[in-house]
């Protein structure tokens, strides 16, 4: 009976091993989501993974790996074979790391299977705030030095950046109050912990349908379908039109030594799950552009949002490197 | 009327009841397996029940949060190991229960107040959520940093024998908390430049490790001693015992929804704010708090089952988190194709009553399952050391992997495991150095960003502190609550008050 026993363990345990040189995907995928359980990150992926697994015929075991503004999952990653059974599910963090000196690597580093939507920055304030549109906001800024309190999320994140690109345009003195992420800032803002909140407009749009807040200004060149009557910030702060639009995106990636067929399968897997309708609808409701790019499109979509991202920074003086240092060339 | 049919629509519907039911049932064994959170089995089955209907989804989701939360009070009671956070407190009075062996009677009685806190919890939801809600999104940063010393203050009560080991023991526990990148400014703190240190030290690890492997490798010291024999007579407490204790209940669930409703804080503080209260307000035990306490019990058990309500009110009045495990709701709402927010009571008011009715029948089915098996369970306890600390080494590591599933938490936990040990044989409590790696990001985070707001300024923050009727409250409380600890007290203000009444009574 014993041996028996034994000997079911045993072939059990051969079974479980991997089959080799078997065509990819083989075994199980897994997948690394950057950000938190909830958040808009995990969400999103989580949304466009079920409809990958069919195309690809095999399991993507989602594990959510945070910490480090994300850089944890995306050294994770790169530590692992590159063989596109480890896929990096993450936001626009990474492009950030190398002048912030989080890390030496960023998504440059890695093959892009696909980049699957981008968000549009906004302005939110809390209901009683003194100021309706950016021109009063400023305004008011400048006359009451130190009063306004501005929610972030910590240097390298949105907050931060679109901070830093109006700063670059009109100096202003707030109060910059860190928060764990956009979740928790919004909430302060309901609050009235802090007065104003630049936020991703998928993570404030319901509170500001429902009346909780209000939009005061929106980071695009043209206005937006989802705000009628609010201008874009380029009225107000026209020079900010070379460094606009500009915004957060999700995107999945492999390790940079991934084989060329293995990446084209993953691509056309995830592209065609962003055009499924459920996933549209999710991203058109919660106020997200639609990309599904992949290749040479997502690489250069990629190149763009760091070389705008990392001088604004330098600029605003919170860098800890140049951008020079990593051959960043400065957005023309 | 409608709104009794949304409530119904999971009773009433076979299927539905059945996963609710099944729910419920895995969630218990979830929660009892110390690693395996709530949080991480209601995020697998996002992915899951993709293709499901929203409200079978929701119902497999419910129960495995309300059993989850039941079930970690299982292997605390029997082993001490909470199986998860917010059964920590539990492990303090509950495994000396089992220890005397009670331990069938303390999972009876651990149940029953876990169901009437769920009660509690799901009333409040259904009959204030908004406004407590809006209490909830008052709470400021200066405000939560008040409860983290609220909570602080615990060590007194946590420190056994001795305070200023038990206050070194916080004091560690608040620096093994402050390892990892800066929550605020992503600098590093006491990593010594390893990545797998961003991340800081896992509360989880750290607590399988204090209550878990220290308790295992004391048991080394009494391998000879036979086992306590169970007395399984009586599992369902006594009628007089739940009225006895039901007064208690109540506030320990009222102090549980009110703090699980908070967006920042979760069951795990609500169970320890909980017990400390039950110590402060009990004047004459039966038996000495952390000997095996039944009040002990009872506080946090009923306070970690009301925060589960209290999650759910910002949740489903303004899309706003109070846990965890309701970020992970939200999520999975969106993904069928719902916007949870303040507009979803409007565009759809009956997930409102149906998740009442959902967490409700939940609620029972923790009863009924909670009630079923405990004769076996209790015998768990009588198993000969030599099964049973292997048993608890097993079921450590196993819970240390799954909650990262890396094996760096697996030698955390046995390192802090070695470390209680002997922290415990020189006299040393554990609970102290669990509340500080617990409290300290809450502390450090809400410290920092109340004195960012007043721009550095000692003076306007004190200013604020009086300024907002709850900042006042906390204040006072955190001020006569140590008061209360102190000589100055029973020197003093007590013969004051006790002169006042004298006089009433003249």
């Amino acid at each position: 009976m014993k041996k028996r026993l034994l000997s079911t363990i045993a072939a059990l345990a051969f079974a479980a091993a991997p089959a080799f040189a078997a065509e990819y995907p083989s075994k199980d995928i897994q997948g690394i989501i950057q950000w938190g359980a909830g958040g808009s990150t995990d969400a999103v992926m989580r949304a466009v993974s079920p409809h990958a697994e069919k195309v690809l015929g095999t399991d993507i075991v989602l594990t959510n790996k945070t910490g480090g503004v994300g850089a944890i999952a995306m050294k994770y990653v790169n530590a692992k074979k590159g063989d596109g059974y480890t896929l990096l599910m993450g936001a626009e963090n990474p492009q950030m790391y190398k002048v912030l000196d989080l890390a030496n690597i960023d998504y440059n580093d890695m093959i892009p299977v696909s980049i699957l939507a981008r968000g549009t920055p906004i302005f939110v304030a809390r209901n009683d705030a003194p100021y309706n549109n950016m021109q009063e906001m400023i305004d008011y800024a400048k006359a009451n030095p130190g009063k306004v309190k501005v929610g972030s999320t910590g240097p390298g994140g949105l907050t931060s950046i679109v901070m830093a690109m109006v700063d670059s345009q009109v100096k202003l003195d707030v109060t910059s109050i860190p928060y764990d992420g956009d979740g928790p800032a919004l909430t302060a803002l309901q609050g009235g912990a802090i007065d104003v909140m630049p936020s991703v407009l998928g993570a404030s749009i319901e509170h500001v349908k429902a009346g909780r807040m209000k939009v005061i200004g929106l980071m695009d060149e043209t206005p937006h379908p989802l705000l009628p009557g609010i201008d874009p910030i380029t009225k107000t702060l026209p020079g900010l039109e070379k460094l606009l639009p500009w915004g957060p995106f999700f995107g999945v990636f492999v390790k940079a030594d991934t084989p060329a067929d293995v990446v084209t399968k993953l691509s056309t897997a995830f592209n065609e799950s962003a055009q499924q309708p459920d996933f549209k609808a999710l991203m058109d409701s919660r106020g997200f552009t639609l990309m599904g790019i992949s290749g040479k499109e997502a690489q250069d979509f990629l190149t763009a949002y760091r070389s705008v991202s990392s001088w604004i920074v330098y600029d605003a003086g919170f860098a800890k490197k140049s951008p020079e240092e990593f051959g960043i060339k400065r957005p023309e | 009327m409608d709104a009794l049919s949304y409530f119904a629509m999971s009773w009433l519907d076979p299927s539905l009841l059945i996963l609710t039911a099944l729910g419920t049932f895995l969630g218990i064994y979830v929660g009892a397996i110390p690693g395996l959170s709530v949080t991480m089995a209601v995020s697998i089955l996002i992915s899951f029940t993709f293709s499901w209907d929203v409200n079978d989804a929701l119902c497999l989701m419910v129960g495995i949060y309300m059993g989850g939360v039941y079930g970690g009070s299982r292997t605390a009671i029997l082993l001490n190991i909470p199986g998860a956070p917010s059964a920590i407190a539990t492990a303090l009075d509950g495994y000396p229960l089992a220890q005397r062996g009670e331990a069938g009677e303390a999972i009876g009685l651990s149940t029953i107040m876990s169901v009437i806190g769920g009660f509690i919890g799901i009333i409040v939801l259904a009959v204030a959520a908004p406004n407590v809600s809006e209490f909830a999104l008052s709470f400021q940063p200066r405000d939560y940093m008040m409860l983290a010393v609220l909570g602080i203050m615990l060590v007194g009560s946590l420190a056994g024998d001795s305070l200023a080991k038990g206050i070194f023991a916080g004091a560690m526990g608040m620096l093994i908390g402050t390892v990892g990148l800066d929550p605020l400014t992503a600098e590093e703190r006491f990593t010594f430049g390893v990545t797998e240190l961003w991340n800081g030290i896992n509360p989880v690890a750290v607590m399988i490790g204090m209550f878990g492997i220290s308790e295992a490798l004391n048991q080394l010291h009494h391998l000879d001693k036979m086992a306590v024999k169970q007395k399984i007579d009586r599992i369902i407490p006594h009628w007089s015992n739940i009225k006895k204790y039901f007064g208690l209940s109540v506030q320990s669930s009222t102090l549980g929804v009110v703090i699980g409703a908070l967006p920042g804080t979760g069951g795990d503080i609500a169970a320890l704010m909980a017990y400390d209260h039950a110590k402060r307000i009990t004047k004459n035990p039966e038996v000495p708090f952390g000997k095996g306490a039944k009040e002990g019990l009872v506080a946090p058990e009923s306070a970690n089952n009301a925060a589960v309500g209290g999650a759910y009110i910002p949740m489903l009045t303004l899309g706003i988190p109070g846990d965890a495990v309701t970020a992970v709701f939200i999520g999975a709402l969106f993904i069928h194709g719902l916007n949870p927010g303040p507009l979803l009571l409007t565009e759809k008011p009956e997930m409102f009553w149906f998740t009442v009715g959902n967490l409700t029948l939940a609620n029972i089915f923790v009863l009924i399952f909670g009630l079923t098996g405990i004769r076996l369970f209790a015998k768990i306890v009588e198993c000969p050391k030599g099964i049973l600390i292997p048993l608890i080494f097993l079921l450590s590591i196993v819970g240390a992997y799954s909650i990262n599933n890396s094996v760096a938490d697996i030698w955390w936990m046995l390192g802090f495991g070695v470390l209680g040990y002997f922290m415990k044989m020189y006299g040393y409590q554990l609970g102290p150095v669990i509340l500080g790696v617990i409290l300290s990001r809450l502390m450090d985070e809400n410290w920092r960003r109340a004195i960012i707001s007043e721009r550095e300024d000692l003076g306007s923050f004190f200013l604020n502190l009086a300024s907002s009727p709850l900042s006042a409250f906390l204040l006072t409380s955190i001020v006569l609550i140590f008061l209360s600890q102190t000589p100055v007290w029973a020197r003093w203000i007590r013969p004051l008050w006790a002169g006042k009444e004298d006089k009433a009574q003249a």
